[in-house]
C-alpha cells in the first residue's frame, strides 16, 4: 500500500477531488449552499461540491452536522437560504420537491402504511400519469430488482425491516429519478443485515449508473461503498475525497479522527525538521516553521511493535521509541495494546491473524513507524 | 407471595363495592325501566314493558330525540369541516402566535358550562338566536370544536414520520399528498373526533337549557324537565334506550379505530 | 408574487392568505360564542339591573357591592367551596383503591377495566342523576335495603346528602383517570425493590406508592373540585331546589329572576374560585416536586 504524504493543510478550504472525469459529465452541483433557521447559526453554510454522473457520494458526519439538512435541501424538502442546486446544468433551487424528480429513501423508510407494497411502489408512477399497464410492469420489475415480487400484496407492517428497506429503495428507483438520495437508510437495521443491504444498494446503484448521495454517520459504511466521501462538521464540508485519500491524507484533525482511530501527540517543531514530543524527537513528513506547536497523529495499526529484548529495529529514518505495555485488549480480529511511551500513552493495533507475536502487560517494547505515517496539524485545530 | 391473605380479600371486596357504587346508577336504570308501577319504587311490584310503550307514544320526547340526532349530526359534520383545516394549519404551519391561538381555541373546554351558557344566552337574546337551530348549532360548536381540534391535532402529530415528505418527493403535489396520504392516515382521528363531537352535542344539557327557548325541543333538556317534574319510570326506559344507543356507537367506533387510542393519544 | 409562491417549496399552500382562510371559521365561532360573550359577561357585572330584567345604562359597582356585602352570597360561596371540597375528598377516597387495583392488572384486563371505569362518562348527566333518584328516592333501592335490614332510612334525596352522594359517583371517572395517569409512572420494580429491602406492604405503600402517585392525585383533585363547583344538573335535580350552590344560583338569577348583572357577577365569582383552586394546585404541585 502506498504511503501517502500527509499535507500540512488544516483549515484550508476543502478541496474537490472530482474533476478527473471531465466537466461535461458533472451531474449534480451544489453552489455555496446555506441553510439558516431564524437567527441561529447556520445549519449548513458555504457548501459547494460537484458529483459526476453515476457517482455515489457519502455525506459523513456526527449527528447535527447538517448532512441530513443538506440532503433535504437537495430533495427540495427544505428551502435553501442561499446558494444554488443544479442538476445536469439546470437550476432546480426553487423547484418544490414534487417537481425535482429525485428518489429519496428515508431513514425510517416512510412507507405508506395504508397501501400495499405494490401500491407504495406504484405511487410515484401514478403521480407521473404512467398508464396502468406500464406502471404494473415497472412496479414488478422494480420489486424484482430488490427480490420482493412475492410480497407485492402485503402491507408494509407485515414486512421485516430489511424488506421494508428494499420496498423503499424500489419505490425511490421505479420513477427513474435523476438522483437517488439516501438518508441513513441502514441505521434501523441490525449489523448483519446492514452489511448485506449496503452492498445491495451499491450493486443496484452501479447497475443503474445513477448519481446518488448517501447520508450516514458510520464511516465504515461510507468507506465501504462510496466513490467519494464528504465529511461534514457544524454545517461545513471539512473535506471531500475518495475513501482512501480521506483515510491516508485527512486535511483536518477532525476528519482524521472521524474516519478511523488516531494516536494524538503534542510537540514543538525544532530547527532542522524534527518535532520534540516530551523527551523524544520524532521525524515527520511535513515541514513547518520552527517553534510552532503541533498536533501529531499516528494510526494505531501503522505502528510496529517489537520486543525490547531483541535488537533495536533498524532505524533507517523511522521513528523508534521504547515503551512498556500497560494493557492488552482482545477484540476478535485484532489485539489492542496500550503502550506507555514516555509521558504519552500510545494505542497500537495488531492483527491477530498476521501479527508476528503477542505481548503481555509489563513487556518492554520498541514502537516503530514511518515519518510518512505521522500527520502534523497546527496545535489548536482539533477541538 | 400471592397468598389470599385477609387484607388482600378485604381489599378485593372494597374495590368490588366501589365499582358497584360507580356503575349502579347506570345499571339500575334497566330493571326499573321494566317496572309495572306508576312511580319509581324498588323493588317494583311487577314487571312490564308498559313504559317502553308509553315512551313510543311520548311525542315530545320522540321529537326531541329526532332533533337531538339531527343537531348532533349537523354539529359533527361542521365540527370536522371547521376543525380539520384549522388543525392542519396549527400543527403544520409555524407562525407567530400559533400556540396562543391553539390555547384560545381549546379554552371553551375550561369554562364551566353554566358560565358559558349564561354568556352565550346574553349575547344571543338580543339577536333572536335563542330557540333557533342556528343558535343551537353555533353554541354546540363552541363545545365540540375544542374536542375535535385536539383529537385531530393529536392525530396529525402522530402520523408516521416522513410519509408526507416521501409522497412529495415521489411527485405528489401538496393537495394530492393531503388527499392520498394524510387524510387516509387520519381516518382513526377523524372517526374519533366525529364520534366525540356527536356525543358531546347529543348529551349537552346546560348550554342547551339556556338557549333552547320554549319551542325547540332537544332530548337532554326535555329529559331534564321531565325528571324535574315527574318521577315515573318513563325516563328509565328512555335512559335505557339512550345507553344502548351510546354503547352501540362506542362499540362501532372502538371496532373501527380504538376509541381510547384515538382520544387519549396525549397532546 | 404568486409565481414565487408556486415555486417556493412548502410555500404555495401555506401562504398567509390560505392560513387565514382556513383558520377563519374556527376563529369566527370562537369569537362569536366564546370570546365576545365572556368579555360581555364580565362587563355586564358592572351594570345595574332594573325591574323586569332590564339593564341600566352606565357603569356601576352596585352589583358587586351588593353581592359582596350580602351575607347570603357569602354563605352560598363558602357553602359551595365546602361542599365541593367534601365531594373532592370523598371522590378521592372512593377512587384511589379502584385506580390502584386497575393499575395492577395485566395489560389486557387493565384496558378493559379502564373502559369500564370511564364508561359512565358516556352516559348523559341527566340519566346518571336519574339513576341516583332511583337509588336514593324514598321508595328507592337504598332506603329499601336499609328497611330490609330493619332500620329507618334517613332522607337521602332532595337534600345535601343526595347531592354529595350523586356528585361523588358522577365525578369518580375523572379522578380514576387522573390517578391512573399518575400510576403510569409508578414502576412495579420499585415496589419489589422496597420489598427486597425489607419493607412491609403497608410501608411500601406509604413510602413508595403514595408519594409517587401524588402528582396524579393532585391533578385529579383539582379536576374534581372544579367540576363540583360548576356542576348544575345534579345539584338541581338531586337537591330538589333545596340545595343552593353557586351554579344553581346563577341559573335562578339568569332564568327566574332575570337579574343578569348579578348572574354575571356570580359567574365571575365561579371563575375566581377556579383561579384560586388553580393557584393552590400550583403551590401543592411545587411542594410535591
Amino acid at each position: 500500500m502506498a504511503i501517502a504524504r500527509a499535507p500540512h493543510a488544516a483549515g484550508e478550504a476543502p478541496r474537490d477531488a472530482a474533476p478527473a472525469a471531465g466537466l461535461n459529465s458533472v451531474h449534480l452541483t451544489l453552489e455555496a449552499l446555506e441553510k439558516r433557521y431564524g437567527n441561529l447559526p447556520p445549519s449548513v453554510s458555504a457548501l459547494s461540491l460537484q458529483l459526476r454522473q453515476g457517482e455515489l457520494l457519502g455525506l459523513l458526519g456526527p449527528s447535527g452536522c447538517g448532512k441530513t439538512t443538506t440532503l433535504r435541501m437537495i430533495s427540495g424538502l427544505v428551502p435553501v437560504t442561499a446558494g444554488r442546486i443544479l442538476v445536469a446544468g439546470r437550476d432546480v433551487t426553487a423547484l418544490p420537491p414534487y417537481r425535482r424528480d429525485m428518489g429519496v429513501v428515508f431513514q425510517a423508510y416512510a412507507l405508506f402504511p395504508h397501501m400495499t407494497v405494490a401500491e407504495n411502489v406504484a405511487f410515484g408512477l401514478e403521480m407521473r400519469k404512467v398508464s396502468r399497464t406500464e406502471a404494473k410492469e415497472r412496479v414488478m420489475r422494480a420489486l424484482g430488482m430488490v427480490r420482493l415480487e412475492a410480497l407485492a400484496d402485503r402491507k408494509p407492517r407485515e414486512l421485516s425491516g430489511g424488506q421494508q428497506q428494499r420496498v423503499a429503495l424500489a419505490r425511490a428507483l421505479v420513477i427513474e429519478p435523476s438522483i437517488l438520495l439516501l438518508d441513513e437508510p441502514l441505521s434501523n437495521l441490525d449489523a448483519k443485515l446492514r452489511d448485506e443491504m449496503r452492498n445491495e444498494i451499491r450493486d443496484i446503484q452501479q447497475r443503474l449508473g445513477i448519481t446518488a448521495v448517501f447520508v450516514t454517520h458510520d464511516q465504515v459504511e461510507a468507506m465501504a461503498i462510496c466513490d467519494r466521501i464528504g465529511v461534514m462538521r457544524a454545517g461545513r464540508l471539512e473535506q471531500i475525497a475518495t475513501p482512501l485519500e480521506m483515510y491516508e491524507r485527512p486535511t483536518t484533525p477532525f476528519v482524521a479522527d472521524f474516519v478511523g482511530r488516531m494516536n494524538h501527540l503534542r510537540g514543538t517543531r525544532l530547527e532542522g525538521g524534527g518535532v520534540r514530543v516530551g523527551e523524544a524527537v520524532l521525524a515527520t513528513a511535513g515541514t513547518s516553521p520552527a517553534g510552532e506547536a503541533l498536533l501529531l497523529m499516528v494510526r494505531p495499526h501503522r505502528i510496529q511493535m517489537t520486543p525490547a529484548a531483541t535488537a533495536q529495529p533498524e532505524a533507517a529514518g523511522r521513528n523508534v521509541q521504547p515503551g512498556t505495555v500497560r494493557r492488552v485488549t482482545f477484540v476478535g480480529d485484532a489485539l489492542h495494546y496500550e503502550v506507555a511511551m514516555g509521558a504519552e500513552t500510545m494505542l497500537v493495533e495488531s492483527s491477530t491473524v498476521s501479527g508476528p507475536q503477542s505481548f503481555a502487560v509489563g513487556d518492554a517494547v520498541f514502537l516503530a513507524w514511518s515519518p510518512d505515517d505521522t500527520l502534523t496539524f497546527p496545535a489548536g485545530t482539533e477541538a | 407471595m400471592n397468598t389470599l391473605s385477609l387484607p388482600r380479600i378485604a381489599y378485593g371486596v372494597l374495590v368490588a363495592l366501589l365499582l358497584v357504587f360507580l356503575l349502579a346508577p347506570v345499571l339500575l336504570v334497566f330493571p326499573i325501566s321494566f317496572s309495572a308501577d306508576n312511580f319509581i319504587a324498588w323493588p317494583p311490584s311487577g314487571w312490564s314493558p308498559r313504559w317502553y310503550v308509553a315512551l313510543a307514544r311520548e311525542s315530545e320526547l320522540l321529537l326531541a330525540f329526532r332533533n337531538s340526532v339531527v343537531l348532533g349530526l349537523v354539529v359533527t359534520v361542521l365540527s370536522l369541516a371547521i376543525a380539520l383545516p384549522a388543525a392542519v394549519m396549527l400543527v403544520r404551519k409555524e407562525f407567530p402566535g400559533r400556540d396562543i391561538l391553539f390555547s384560545v381555541f381549546t379554552a371553551p373546554l375550561l369554562l364551566p358550562s353554566i358560565v358559558l351558557g349564561l354568556a352565550i344566552l346574553i349575547v344571543f337574546v338580543g339577536r333572536g338566536l335563542v330557540g333557533s337551530w342556528f343558535g343551537m348549532v353555533l353554541a354546540h360548536l363552541t363545545l365540540t370544536l375544542p374536542y375535535a381540534l385536539r383529537v385531530l391535532a393529536t392525530g396529525l402529530k402522530t402520523l408516521p414520520p416522513a410519509v408526507e415528505d416521501a409522497a412529495g418527493t415521489l411527485g405528489a403535489r401538496p393537495f394530492t399528498v393531503f388527499r392520498r396520504v394524510t387524510l387516509p392516515l387520519m381516518a382513526p382521528a377523524l372517526i374519533a373526533a366525529g364520534a366525540l363531537s356527536f356525543l358531546v352535542s347529543f348529551d349537552e344539557v346546560v348550554i342547551s337549557l339556556f338557549i333552547v327557548g320554549p319551542q325547540l325541543k332537544v332530548l337532554p333538556v326535555s329529559l331534564y324537565h321531565y325528571v324535574e317534574s315527574r318521577t315515573d319510570p318513563l325516563v328509565a326506559s328512555a335512559s335505557a334506550v339512550l345507553i344502548l344507543v351510546t354503547l352501540l356507537l362506542v362499540i362501532v367506533v372502538e371496532r373501527a379505530v380504538g376509541l381510547r387510542k384515538a382520544v387519549g393519544g396525549g397532546g | 408574487m404568486s409565481a414565487a409562491l408556486l415555486t417556493r417549496p412548502r410555500a404555495d399552500w401555506r401562504g398567509g392568505t390560505v392560513l387565514m382562510a382556513l383558520l377563519a371559521p374556527i376563529l369566527l365561532v370562537n369569537v362569536l360564542t366564546f370570546l365576545a360573550p365572556v368579555i360581555n359577561l364580565a362587563m355586564l357585572s358592572f351594570r345595574g339591573s332594573g325591574p323586569g330584567g332590564s339593564i341600566q345604562e352606565g357603569l356601576t359597582t352596585a352589583t358587586w357591592t351588593s353581592l359582596l356585602t350580602d351575607s347570603f352570597y357569602w354563605e352560598i360561596l363558602l357553602g359551595t367551596v365546602w361542599t365541593s371540597l367534601l365531594i373532592t375528598f370523598l371522590t378521592l377516597l372512593c377512587s384511589y383503591p379502584v385506580a390502584l387495583w386497575v393499575s395492577r392488572l395485566g395489560a389486557r384486563w387493565r384496558n378493559l377495566m379502564m373502559v369500564v371505569c370511564i364508561s359512565p362518562l358516556l352516559v348523559s348527566a341527566v340519566v346518571r342523576t336519574y339513576g341516583w333518584m332511583i337509588l336514593l328516592g324514598d321508595q328507592g333501592f337504598v332506603p329499601g335495603v336499609i328497611r330490609a335490614m330493619g332500620m329507618t332510612p334517613p332522607r337521602l334525596l332532595f337534600n345535601e346528602t343526595g347531592v354529595i352522594i350523586g356528585l361523588t359517583e358522577i365525578l369518580m371517572p375523572y379522578m380514576i383517570l387522573s390517578l391512573l395517569a399518575g400510576f403510569g409512572k409508578l414502576d412495579r420494580t420499585l415496589e419489589d425493590a422496597a420489598g427486597t429491602l425489607g419493607a412491609r406492604p403497608f410501608t411500601v405503600f406509604r413510602r413508595i406508592v403514595l408519594p409517587l402517585s401524588l402528582p396524579g392525585l393532585l391533578l385529579g383533585c383539582l379536576l374534581t373540585f372544579v367540576l363540583a363547583v360548576s356542576s348544575f344538573i345534579t345539584p338541581k335535580l338531586l337537591g330538589g331546589g333545596r340545595v343552593v350552590l353557586l351554579a344553581t344560583e346563577i341559573y335562578d338569577q339568569a332564568i327566574v329572576t332575570l337579574n343578569w348583572p348579578l348572574a354575571s357577577a356570580l359567574s365571575i365569582l365561579v371563575l375566581v374560585v377556579f383561579g384560586a383552586a388553580l393557584a393552590v394546585y400550583g403551590q401543592l404541585s411545587k411542594l410535591v416536586d
